[in-house]
């Protein structure tokens, strides 16, 4: 798909109503293009963001949500440019981050910490804002240990104090880098009913290793590589790229891109199948390997 | 924005550095106050030298002042950096005058130099200090960007004294005929890292370089 | 097939497999490298490698005495010392910086291994030292005035320094793991040890030898064995402690270990031992010979015969003589009269009975037709020591040509200047001012002459003429010119000089 044809609107996109959209976002490190010519837009609900390490996932959703500045290209969010100071700051009052990296005070509570963060977002009202922090941290499962010190905390905990400093305000967009990373399944089930939830009537975009977040979460997906980004449509249509092109073997099957022994003992198979394979039902992720395999050259660049 | 500033003061205030500081402090009083106690008289050229340590160890405290390790969390909020930054030296302001008076009371008053001008050069060190922080955070995105801000500090104070030249005299001794011009140049010090510091307060709306690890 | 599959995973198996030693020794030389290329240590070399070439190509350095030019070797090191301190402590807390501890923490190799390769990786830096104190000797002792010997102790101390300031820098590191630590005490460091804040800085004995660097530098070189340094104990003591620091810091990673405790004991009793002896003063015997030579110079020296005049030094400084001889024939063929054949008696003094750092000055000698030479040489020693000859000459005693005040001393400072290059510039020099008119004192080995505004006109007048003319008229009037009785403006007349001088300082 070339970058022209993303920036025609689809079927779907037509449908929504645009909340965020952007153009030839481009950012270099050095001689390295961290993001080449991106552009997207993006509707209320959940929009999942895949991509190898090193795509430019997090250089995007930094650029997103005005933590550093693009090289080139333009974006709005909510009606909101950057590129002027006030504009920068209307959007970042509806703007909620979760970092890549969150760090913390580690002698603040998830409260305090929350609270703080409630602050700079201009919560000034003392009673709400306290209200408003009890929420968020009710919603993100904090109740318990909200007087507990932050480096008391498992790295899971820290996760969800990190989201519900993400969520206070009540932001129209919601930018969250890889939130469901070192979290265990139950933690990471949480996760999804707050997002999903979050995404009922906000713009959230989230990027992810996982597959199955996005299948189970998202709205729409992009796929980024090497920069650029290569695929942008629902999880169905991501899936449906692979339909045809999955298939059992009894052994290793050359042809494969990819394959590996099932539990069940046969193999499962992704990629170009031979005369009369018996073939499978495609997910998504099968579908996203399919996308990256695409231009190979670009993938590992 | 009305509002936000005396709500952020305890929060800020509870981020600030102050074992750093403390530690920083502590060390520039026991350069000054070691000696009085030990009753050792320095002459003024040793008195003067044990301020100016004591004041380039608070500097390199300093340094430290725009640390955040929440920094990632902190900066896409519509409450700019300016603003925080410029609450946070507020708040250290107060405590490092106080860490000064005890220090010049300290100082062996026969030999002590000229109040004023010892402070100004204090004052200009403090100022270059804070003006390396504001410059390596607004040139790098890393959460804690005190380190090379102190070391440069350090290297600038240790080297300064070899290498700036006899026609821009700078470290001199009260005696010394070339004493006023010497703080004519601490005051223009002190207005260049003041003038640095508030260039790289606010945060870029364009193109800047960011030089920290590439995010992955 | 079978072979070469099998050679070929063992060349990328790992290297010793149970071999901590090897790993920790591995992990060294990976540390090392990152530690050579941080820049405040890049920054230390440069400047440390400017400062020797600075240093060594100044022109007051060409006549090197070794025992004094080992010593100066220590001052450089200090700073790339610092620049250790800082980079050894940096490296030591990267691993918490950067959130890692926890992944390292489960490998091989402790956290004791970790920190003993930190504070091994400094060795490398010390031995780089090293060989800029190795390069910065070796150029003094390969100039071709270098005379006496250096100590091998001596040399030792900047390396030696670099090493404990890095060992530090990895104990620090142990002990207080904020980023702040090792900045403040660096500025600790250098109020100390640079800037002289140290308690006992500048004394010649005792408690100042619990410094790292202790360089008492007087103006003038003493002969090697009166030197009376405890440099030895010295070095065994900053080696003894840079092995405590680094045991230390080892021990406080966790390992506790038989032999690191044992190795800790000992290394706390080298330094005891080396910190207790090289504090306990100058021995008796060193203050002894320091009291011979300053008082008696004749018994400890050797004698020489040069063209018209004995010249009798220290042993160490033989080599010399010839230098010396060159002055004085140059000055004794301009003289006149019995002064031009006169036998003379050039020794060396030195006064060594108030410590290396005493500054005293030689008494002048009242034996007629002795001139004393210093230790030192070089630079504005050579004029000094021409005037000396040439005062010698004309007044008879070093005693006596203090006391010059009348028109001898414009033949004395002709005698002096007329044969060497540039001879304006050497009037400048061996005048306490650095002036060129009006009156002034003049530096000599021992007591100072003095000149009147009117001498040194005369002077300038004369050394602007070619110097075969005035040596022909200062030869033909020689008894008038080094008589008691001639004044400055008689002795103008007489070399042709028509200026008005004033009156003699004797006349006032």
């Amino acid at each position: 798909m070339s970058p022209a044809s993303l920036l025609l609107p689809s079927a779907q996109e037509c449908r929504m109503t645009v909340t965020v959209s952007a153009s030839g976002l481009g950012l270099r490190y050095g001689r390295t293009h961290a993001l080449d010519d991106v552009s997207l837009r993006l509707g209320r609900g959940v929009t999942g963001l895949l991509g190898p390490n090193g795509a430019g996932k997090t250089t995007l959703l930094r650029v997103l949500a005005t933590a550093v500045p693009a090289d080139e290209g333009a974006f709005t969010v909510l009606g909101h440019d950057p590129a002027t100071a006030r504009g920068r700051q209307e959007l970042r009052r509806e703007l909620g981050y979760l970092p890549q990296t969150p760090g913390f005070h580690p002698d603040f509570t998830p409260f305090e910490f929350v609270d703080y963060v409630a602050i700079l977002k201009e919560l000034t009202d003392r009673a709400a804002r306290h209200r408003e922090v009890r929420r968020v941290l009710a919603e993100a499962g904090l109740d318990e240990v909200r007087g507990k010190r932050v480096k008391k905390l498992s790295g899971g905990m820290r996760q969800r104090v990190a989201l519900a400093a993400a969520l206070v305000g009540d932001p129209g967009f919601l930018v969250l880098d890889e939130p469901t990373v070192g979290l265990d399944p139950e933690q990471r089930m949480r996760f999804r009913e707050v997002i999903a939830r979050a995404g009922e009537d906000r713009t959230v975009l989230l990027s992810t290793h996982q597959t199955e977040d996005v299948a189970m979460l998202c709205h729409r997906v992009l796929v980024m590589a090497g920069g650029r980004i290569r695929f942008a449509g629902t999880p169905a249509e991501l899936t449906a790229r692979a339909a045809g092109r999955v298939w059992s073997s009894t052994g290793r099957d050359p042809g494969a891109k990819a394959g590996w022994r099932t539990g069940a003992g046969t193999f499962r198979n992704v990629g170009d199948p031979p005369e009369g394979a018996d073939l499978l039902e495609p997910t998504l992720e099968d579908g996203y390997l399919l996308t990256l395999d695409g231009d190979p050259a670009e993938v590992t660049a | 924005m009305r509002g936000v500033i005396p709500a952020l003061v305890v929060p800020v205030w509870r981020t600030l550095p102050w074992r750093t500081l403390g530690a920083a402090g502590a060390v520039g009083l026991l350069a000054v106050g070691l000696p009085r106690l030990s009753g050792a008289h320095p002459d003024p050229w040793t008195a003067l030298a044990l301020l100016r340590s004591a004041a380039l160890a608070f500097a390199l405290g300093l340094a430290f002042l725009l640390d955040d390790p929440a920094r990632h969390t902190t900066t896409p909020v519509p409450t700019g950096r300016a603003a925080r930054t410029a609450l946070r030296v507020a708040l250290v302001a107060p405590v490092a005058a106080l860490w000064w008076t005890a220090v010049l009371l300290l100082a062996p008053g026969a030999h002590r130099p000229p109040t004023g001008a010892v402070t100004l050069e204090a004052g200009a060190t403090c100022a270059l200090a804070l003006a390396a922080a504001t410059v390596a955070v607004h040139r790098t995105d890393a959460p804690r960007p005190g380190r090379p801000a102190a070391t440069a500090l350090l290297a600038t104070a240790l080297l300064a004294p070899l290498v700036v030249s006899d026609r821009w005299v700078l470290f001199v001794d009260p005696r010394d005929p070339r004493w006023a011009t010497a703080h004519e140049h601490w005051a223009w010090l002190l207005a260049g890292a003041v003038t640095v510091g508030c260039l790289t307060l606010g945060e870029p709306l364009g193109r800047f370089r960011p030089t920290a690890d590439r995010p992955t | 097939m079978t072979a070469l599959a099998t050679e070929t995973r063992r060349t990328t198996a790992p290297a010793a497999p149970g071999n901590p030693r090897a790993a920790v020794l591995a992990l060294a030389l990976f540390e090392a490298r990152r530690l050579l290329l941080r820049l405040p240590v890049l920054l230390a070399l440069a400047g440390y490698a400017a400062w020797i070439v600075w240093r060594t190509l100044q022109p007051w350095d060409d006549y090197p005495v070794l025992q004094d030019a080992d010593r100066a070797t220590q001052g450089g090191p200090l700073f790339v010392g610092l620049a250790a301190l800082l980079g050894a402590n940096h490296a030591v807390l990267r691993s918490r910086r950067r959130d890692t501890e926890r992944h390292l923490g489960v490998l091989v190799l402790s956290q004791g291994h970790r920190t003993a390769a930190h504070a091994l990786s400094v060795v490398p830096l010390a031995l780089l030292t090293a060989a800029g104190v190795a390069a910065q000797f070796t150029w003094e002792a390969f100039k071709p005035g270098a005379v006496g010997t250096g100590s091998a102790a001596e040399l030792v101390v900047g390396p030696l320094t670099v090493l404990l300031f890095g060992v530090l820098g990895v104990l620090l590191g142990r002990l207080a793991p904020s980023a702040v630590a090792a900045p403040l005490l660096v500025v600790v460091f250098f109020l100390l040890f640079v800037g002289a804040a140290f308690p006992f800085a500048g004394e010649e004995s005792g408690a100042a030898w619990f410094a790292p660097v202790v360089s008492a530098a007087g103006t003038h070189p003493f002969p090697s064995g009166l030197l009376g340094r405890p440099a030895g104990w010295h070095a065994l003591y900053l080696a003894g402690l840079a092995l405590t620091a680094a045991l230390l810091a080892v021990l406080l990673s966790g390992a506790r270990t038989r032999t690191v405790q044992a190795a800790l004991a000992a290394a706390l009793t080298l330094t005891v031992l080396g910190g207790v002896v090289q504090t306990s003063g100058v021995p008796a015997a060193t203050t002894a010979a320091r009291q011979r030579a300053s008082v008696t110079p004749e018994k400890d020296q050797r004698c020489v015969r040069r063209g018209t005049a004995d010249y009798c030094a220290f042993p160490e400084w033989t080599p010399r003589v010839g230098d010396w001889a060159r002055v004085v024939r140059r000055v004794q063929a301009l003289a006149g009269g019995t002064a031009h054949g006169r036998r003379l008696l050039v020794r060396q003094r030195v006064e060594a009975r108030y410590g290396l750092d005493g500054d005293a000055a030689l008494a002048p000698s009242t034996t007629p037709y002795q001139v004393t030479v210093g230790t030192a040489w070089g630079g504005n020693r050579i004029p000094e020591f021409s005037t000396a000859v040439a005062a010698v000459l004309v007044a008879g005693d070093e005693k006596a040509a203090g006391e010059l005040c009348d028109g001898r001393m414009v033949t004395v400072m002709w005698l002096s200047l007329a044969w060497q290059s540039d001879p304006e510039a050497r009037l400048r020099n061996v005048r306490l001012d650095d002036s060129l008119t009006g009156s002034a004192v003049v530096l000599a080995p021992t007591e100072p002459l003095t000149m009147t505004a009117g001498q040194t006109e005369v002077v300038r007048t004369l050394l602007d003429r070619p110097s075969y003319g005035v040596a022909a008229r200062v030869k033909a009037h020689w008894t008038e010119l080094t008589s008691p009785q001639v004044t400055t403006a008689r002795a103008a007349e007489i070399l042709g000089v028509h200026a008005k001088v004033g009156a003699d300082r004797c006349a006032e």
